[in-house]
């Protein structure tokens, strides 16, 4: 696992259209973005503006109707299945394991795609095992059954099992949905760490607008599929922003000495008041 | 493959007992029929001298006289009356119970991770019966036992997995969906062979095939060990092969593919595996339904999902359930042998029964 330089790896999306059925209207509609290497991105907007189907085919886990990814440049299209894991980790909202599965098996399993079809595990796979056991803080339970963990921890050692794969960049579609405050923190501070220890290029979609604040780097907003704002938080999270965004009323207060901005909403904006 | 230092000794242990309990049924299994011996002459008559000390009899017995007079070996001596019906009658049938054992729970394990669902098995998925059917109308037209029967059957076999998919298809599936579409497919193959029956002129093979839907291994001989061998060794090579992954299909779908599996193509190669496994079986000893669904959920009871130890667990107790099988269908009405597959259908209608009753939500794995 190399640490990611901050010129390296560019992902960029070009104009891309995105529905799930042909008669259906777009999910996403001629969205062009570019991911900052070695960053923390957070894509927000609500429910249904297409925030995860954008998370999924950056990932190429969705295929775009028109328009295309690209990584250093290259199609996304064009990588086979094993080179593209390689490439890219995405972590989905819900997972499954089987229940009698162990933490340490799990993160094994990140090596999948480093591994040719009849290939042994080799001293580098252990090497990133022990690797992204440690940084995400989850070696101490790795003989534990990743069912009997608690949510938070569950969701480090899917965080691991993801550092295993060492793509360059990492995706996570709402990685702290299901997560208590506590725990919010624990993921939210273990991928801060990735990002600041590795250099490590972060997406995620977020739902808590205090959350993408405090950890992103830069901001995407998304209304009915398409990219409304761009920037970092201090420049997204203005309550004109928010309001066109969310239709929400919202206090934005700034706070502290590393000037954390917070969002209040207040109220659901009236319909006058909003854009569309 | 993975470090796993923590549990390898529930594996051993249910490798011994598996081992004991094939022990156990191989000894009564040569020692009791119409013509009784004691365990001791049992043994003495499976170490005979006459048999390990000329190749040419080994040959003879494992690949076959026309093999042997071709690499113009001498003729056998004349072997002892109970060397000879342990060797040529019961011998072989323990052999090909033990390969139809290994073949079934490879299969139903594969099955159970390739659709994600306990309730698969070669058997529910109406696989078996498709082969089951292919065998039957190729044995219709031309009646003669051959190598080829294995095709024949993987064909027929694999022609009924895809219906089931087809049908269970509906924006994924479901294990209940699966199952279902198995069971309509089951019937309808089953529906069918009771029909060739009747288009069948020859009484006797109407007998045979009857015998042979139900799963007996009654006249199985060393032609059945040679026509099935060779899948059996294939089906084990490649399922541990894949053991790896078969652990990241469990995952599920997505991050499978995140992780870059093809799954469509590998889980196309696993059903053929699977496939390939099962309809061997068939060709050899008929539908014995349910070793496919039993053996793999206690091994994974007892070893884990992980699946180079629960494929390791099914080469020893597929064996150990289906020769012991045997040994009761053969042995506990005697004179009479019922079919294996009677044994082993009460035995998986009372598991089925176990499942439902201890289970809230059956079938997802």
């Amino acid at each position: 696992m190399t640490p990611t330089p901050s010129t390296a790896t560019g992902l960029t999306g070009e104009r891309l259209c995105v529905r799930y059925h042909a008669r259906q209207p777009f999910v996403l509609n001629e969205v062009s973005l570019a991911i900052p290497p070695g960053k923390i991105s957070a894509f927000i907007g609500p429910n249904g503006s297409g925030k995860s189907t954008l998370l999924k085919t950056l990932a190429r886990q969705l295929k775009p109707e028109s328009g295309r990814v690209l990584l250093d440049g290259a199609d996304l299209a064009q990588f086979a299945p094993r080179q593209l894991a390689q490439r890219i980790g995405i972590l989905f909202q819900e997972n499954i394991a089987p229940g009698d599965l162990t933490v340490e098996r799990l993160v094994y399993h990140g090596r999948y795609p480093h591994r040719k079809l009849f290939e042994p595990l080799t001293a580098e796979d252990h090497e990133a095992v022990a690797k992204a056991l440690r940084l995400t803080g989850v070696a101490a339970l790795r003989e534990r059954r990743v069912s009997h963990l608690s949510s938070g921890q569950r969701q480090l050692s899917w965080v691991a099992m993801l550092l295993a794969q060492a793509p360059d960049c990492l995706f996570l579609d709402e990685p702290t949905t299901f997560l208590d405050l506590a725990h919010q923190f624990d993921v939210m501070d273990c991928l801060q760490r990735l990002n600041r220890q590795l250099g490590q290029t972060i997406v995620l979609v977020v739902h808590d607008l205090n959350l993408a604040a405090r950890y992103a780097d830069r901001l995407f907003a998304l209304r009915d599929g398409r990219l409304v704002a761009t920037g970092p938080p201090a420049e997204v999270l203005t309550p004109e922003t928010i309001r066109r965004v969310f239709d929400v009323e919202t206090r934005v207060l700034d706070d502290g000495p590393q000037g954390l901005r917070f969002c209040l909403p207040v109220k659901k904006s009236a319909a006058g008041e909003s854009p569309s | 493959m993975l470090p796993a230092k923590s549990s390898h000794r529930p594996l051993g242990w249910l490798i011994a007992g598996a081992l004991s309990l094939l022990a156990v049924a191989t000894l009564v299994q040569l020692m009791a029929g119409a013509y009784e011996t004691t365990g001791r002459s049992a043994l003495a008559a499976l170490t005979d001298p006459q048999v390990w000390q000329h190749p040419g009899v080994l040959v003879r017995l494992f690949l076959g006289d026309k093999l042997a007079h071709a690499w113009g070996l001498p003729e056998a001596n004349p072997l002892d009356t109970a060397t000879l019906i342990v060797w040529n009658i019961r011998l072989p049938r323990v052999l090909v119970g033990l390969l139809v054992g290994i073949n079934l729970a490879l299969s139903g394990s594969i099955f159970q991770a390739v659709t994600r669902n306990e309730l698969a098995s070669p058997y529910l998925l109406g696989v078996s019966s498709g082969a089951g059917l292919a065998i039957l109308l190729v044995l219709v037209v031309y009646p003669v036992l051959g190598p080829h029967l294995p095709l024949v059957a993987m064909l027929g076999g694999g022609g009924a997995f895809l219906l089931v998919y087809l049908i269970a298809w509906h924006h994924g599936t479901s294990p209940v969906r699966l199952v279902l579409a198995g069971v309509i497919v089951a019937a309808i193959a089953g529906s069918l062979q009771t029909a060739v029956f009747f288009l069948a002129k020859d009484i006797n093979l109407v007998q045979n095939a009857l015998a042979w839907t139900t799963g007996s291994l009654t006249g199985a001989g060393w032609e059945q060990v040679r026509m099935i061998a060779p899948w059996t060794f294939l089906s084990c090579v490649l399922s541990l092969a894949a053991s790896r992954h078969l652990d990241v299909l469990l995952l599920g779908d997505p991050t499978a593919r995140a992780l870059g599996m093809s799954v469509e193509r590998a889980r196309f190669f696993l059903a053929g595996t699977a496939i390939m496994a099962a309809a061997s079986s068939v060709a050899v000893a008929g539908l014995v339904g349910f070793v496919g669904l039993i053996v793999p959920h206690v091994v994974r009871n007892v070893v884990g999902s992980a699946h180079r130890r629960l494929l390791t667990g099914c080469l020893f107790a597929g064996p150990a359930l289906l020769v012991s099988a045997d040994a009761v269908a053969r042995l506990l009405f005697r004179p009479v042998q019922v079919p294996v597959g009677i044994v082993t259908g009460v035995l998986g209608g009372l598991f089925f029964l176990y499942l439902m009753r201890r289970r809230q939500e059956i079938g997802k794995l």
